[in-house]
């Protein structure tokens, strides 16, 4: 049997983020020095931020499959978005939840107003809203539409929410202090950007493989629409 | 038939939402009473001694914006239900009409009926909470209008989204409120520098050009993607 583009793309990426992952593994937890400071808990940052990029990658992918459907009425923008928002969704859930792993130790609290904290929790509510609203939709395309539109929304609100909180807050004295006195080490500064290209990998293939799942619910609804009809 | 143009068609709807408005006083009825409860549960959640030791201008912003917040959801959430049950949706949406007047129609209505009760609620506050509303009365009208304006846009859009589906308050509160975090910001910071006696000057006229610029970009945003959902 003949392979799609988007199954041979999904092979690849899932070798090189395979053999990906056990390098970051490495370099994360065997290679990189410990931080003085904070000790152990430092490490989790090498998964938190590259994951919290990833999720805001997802937006703009969201952006792009949302407008790409309206435009069009391809299904296959409405393929994009949904795996954006699911893998988004995902991905977001992970910044909440390392987060405050790494914030209790390095804090003292598991949870600050700061702008980052809250753009990342609304975020989270409105990718929850947008799969709420095509789940609650009658059809498909009425599902599509919809949730097309609270992605556009969603994706030119987030920018001006994170500004916005950011201006509310003042300027968060915590995050980036330790990074601004001490640049990363040499070893830190090399597992840190292997984890960002790892995940952006294992990013790539969780939104080819939803997209792919997609197409194929796609096609099995129309194979059994027109066996009904027969 | 002759295809009515924006100006007149936005007239048009919003004509016929405040006249079903007016024979009922359905929505602003509703939302009032709603409104009243909130005030009333704030005043148990504080308590008298907390309300006395804060003083109004820390108080107030928080507790009226909060009540707006919901009793708009209230409000928009009706004027599509309304819709919904007597399935004119589809109606609207085969009137001769030019579409963009079909999101500035229901807008203008929802707008109108939000200011009214934002009065409302402000004057009962200043009754309640015991502030000079009076020696503010200008600039408090500019605020409740500018931050009014991107919650009425965004709550008629979603409100629209919310019916299409067949749920309420509850998914366009879910909608609405992240999405409108930063008119919240702006409304609260706002709010209290009058409170204060600082009027609008400073940080409070920076935010007021923030909530300016929101309601710019996302009346654009609304007017281009509303005649979506109520496409078939």
């Amino acid at each position: 049997m003949k392979r799609s583009p988007v199954e041979l793309l999904i092979f690849a990426l899932w070798g090189l983020a395979t053999v990906g992952m056990l390098i970051a593994l490495y370099l994360v937890f065997i290679n990189a020095p410990e931080e003085r400071v904070m000790g152990a808990a430092q490490r989790i940052f090498y998964f938190h931020v590259p994951i919290a990029m990833m999720t805001f990658l997802s937006v703009f992918v969201l952006l792009a499959g949302s407008v790409g459907y309206l435009w069009t009425r391809k299904t296959a923008w409405d393929n994009l978005s949904r795996a954006a928002t699911e893998t988004g969704l995902v991905f977001c859930s992970l910044v909440l939840i390392t987060g405050p792993i790494w914030a209790k130790p390095a804090w003292g609290v598991w949870w600050t107003w700061e702008a980052r904290l809250t753009t990342t929790m609304l975020l989270w509510l409105l990718l929850v809203a947008s799969l709420m609203v095509r789940s609650y939709a009658e059809n498909r395309d009425l599902g599509a539409r919809l949730a097309a539109i609270v992605g556009i929304v969603a994706a030119v609100d987030v920018p001006i929410i994170y500004k916005a909180v950011d201006w509310w807050r003042g300027q968060h004295p915590i995050l980036f202090k330790p990074g601004a006195k001490a640049p990363l080490a040499p070893d830190m500064q090399l597992a840190f950007v292997t984890c960002i290209v790892v995940f952006l990998i294992f990013f790539t293939l969780l939104i080819a493989v939803r997209y792919r799942l997609a197409s194929l619910e796609e096609r099995t609804t129309a194979a059994m629409e027109r066996a009904t009809v027969r | 038939m002759k295809p009515v143009g924006f100006f007149r068609g936005t007239w048009e709807i919003a004509a016929k939402d405040l006249r079903l408005e007016w024979r009922t006083f359905e929505t602003l009825s509703s939302s009032f009473i709603f409104s009243l409860i909130v005030l009333v549960i704030f005043n148990f959640a504080f308590g008298f001694s907390t309300i006395k030791e804060l003083g109004a201008d820390r108080l107030v912003p928080g507790v009226i914006w909060t009540v707006l917040a919901f009793a708009a959801v209230v409000s928009v959430a009706r004027s599509m239900e309304l819709e919904r049950r007597r399935d004119t949706l589809a109606a609207l949406f085969m009137a001769p009409i030019d579409r963009g007047a079909l999101f500035t129609g229901k807008f203008l209505a929802n707008l109108i009926k939000i200011t009214i009760l934002q009065w409302v609620v402000v004057v009962l506050s200043a009754v309640f909470f015991n502030f000079d509303l009076i020696s503010i009365a200008g600039p408090m009208l500019l605020v409740l209008f500018l931050h009014g304006l991107g919650l009425t846009e965004l709550g008629t859009l979603f409100a629209a989204v919310a019916s299409r589906v067949g749920r309420g308050e509850a998914l366009l509160a879910t909608l609405l409120f992240p999405t409108t975090a930063p008119i919240f910001i702006s409304a609260v910071k706002c709010t209290a520098s009058l409170l204060e006696g600082k009027g609008l000057s400073g940080a409070a006229g920076t935010w007021l050009l923030v909530t300016i610029g929101f309601d710019v970009l996302f009346f654009l945003v609304a007017l281009a993607t509303f005649e979506f959902v109520l496409e078939e």
